[in-house]
């Protein structure tokens, strides 16, 4: 699996499907980080944990 | 087709392009074109079998031959797919050696081809023809080389360009992720003024011959002009040298490539001043090392991250130098009269690569 900003999400899932993995989960966190306070990014970070937690948890079930 | 309309992932190397059959109309193949993401913008010429065969006729390579995977999609370049392109972009069949050698020339690992197509830097991929064919094709080195006007740099690099979107995949906002992008993203190709070199050319100071034929792709983040009346080689070499410090640089964060397009007269004022090429570059790189404290605290920090094992403790009273050794920054000589040279800033991540020309064909 890997993370991706919203910016980029469209890049990794293509990414994904040219490199024959269309299916690789991806957790996206919001763009950009730049702006955002230390307590929003760890809000942020706490949240895109349980994603990838779900994620892999989803994709080791199939 | 494929979801994103390209050929980036799908094609197997050795597979023919897919025709179909389209209307005589020119506004509505146009019309198709645009629909499909398969243009730049700009209207096109239609691929029609005859004109790609035509096109096929001018390299002794086979149609189905594999050159070269184009990131970041992965698409594979076949000899055929490249001709396609050419057609779509207005080339005369004989420029198709030329983009068969540019296009295995952007996948070098050394180019990095996947981050200048992904990121969100504006860097484009400019086209550097020596060599004897650049004259026979009459790719422009002197007035305006880098303007409009001369049909095979127009069109070389618009086909190089739709290359690296049509099989690369790299379509703007999608995977092309630039922030802003720049013109050179619809053509950026020139001749170095060979004639008017009082060095050695660019592709014998990398290893060819004289008489045989390169193209070298650079990574190329746009030109900054640099017009100077002086007639002194140490006054020039300063002011060269002070246009190349800017703090939000890739080049000064990740220890880059920088370009140098010197007008003939520029070049003529330091080879009077007793510089050879190497020398130049010896005094460029020593003058344009820049305090790190120029920096921002975040470029500062990531200069550290990409330059420590080079330069080892970085502090704020640190001379960064632009490029890890001064035989990095590359010169070139290019254009016509005039007291102007061009400073080309490059990606950072990636080095210039250049390809011989070969498999060239007369049709009988």
């Amino acid at each position: 699996m890997t993370i991706c900003s919203t910016a980029f999400t469209t890049l990794g899932r293509a990414q994904a499907r040219a490199l024959g993995h269309a299916d690789l989960p991806i957790a996206v966190v919001p763009h950009p980080f730049g702006l955002r306070s230390r307590e929003e990014i760890r809000q942020i970070a706490e949240q895109c944990v349980d994603d990838v937690v779900g994620l892999v948890s989803k994709a080791g079930s199939k | 087709m494929s979801e994103d309309n390209t050929m980036a992932g799908r094609a197997p190397a050795a597979a023919r392009a897919a025709r179909f059959e389209a209307s005589d109309d020119l506004d509505a193949i146009n019309q198709l074109y645009r629909e499909r993401r398969w243009s730049d913008g700009l209207p096109v010429v239609p691929p029609t079998v005859e004109r790609v065969e035509r096109m096929l006729r001018h390299t002794r390579r086979a149609p189905e031959e594999f050159v070269a995977r184009v990131a970041p999609g992965f698409g594979a370049a076949t000899v055929e797919r490249i001709a396609i392109n050419a057609v779509l972009a207005g080339c005369d069949p004989e420029y198709l050696p030329v983009l068969i050698a540019a296009t295995e020339a952007t996948a070098d690992p050394e180019f990095n081809l996947q981050g200048i197509q992904a990121t969100t830097n504006p860097v484009a991929v400019w086209l550097i023809v020596n060599g004897p064919l650049a004259r026979r094709l009459n790719v422009n080195g002197t007035c305006n080389c880098l303007g409009q006007g001369a049909w095979a740099n127009a069109t070389i690099g618009r086909a190089l360009r739709l290359i690296l979107q049509n099989i690369g995949g790299a379509l703007p906002g999608d995977m092309d992720r630039a922030t802003h992008g720049q013109p050179g993203k619809y053509t950026f190709c020139c001749a170095e003024n060979e004639d008017a070199n009082p060095w050695e050319p660019l592709h014998v100071e990398r290893g060819y011959a004289a008489d045989r034929s390169t193209v070298t792709v650079v990574g190329a983040e746009g030109t900054m002009n640099m017009n100077s009346h002086t007639k002194n080689a140490g006054e020039l070499v300063r002011v060269i040298a002070e246009t190349m410090i800017h703090p939000p640089s890739n080049e000064y964060t990740h220890g880059g490539e920088p370009w140098l397009m010197l007008g003939p007269e520029h070049a003529e004022i330091l080879r009077r001043g007793g510089l050879s090429k190497s020398e130049l570059k010896r005094r460029l790189w020593e003058e344009s090392r820049m305090p790190a404290s120029r920096m921002s605290g975040k470029e500062l920090q990531r200069v550290r991250d990409s330059r420590a094992h080079e330069l080892g403790e970085i502090t704020p009273d640190t001379l960064l130098p632009i490029s890890p050794r001064p035989q990095d920054i590359m010169i070139v000589v290019a254009g016509g009269p005039g007291t102007h040279s061009v400073y080309i800033p490059c990606f950072g991540n990636s080095r210039a690569v250049t390809r011989e020309v070969t498999g060239a064909a007369i049709p009988v």
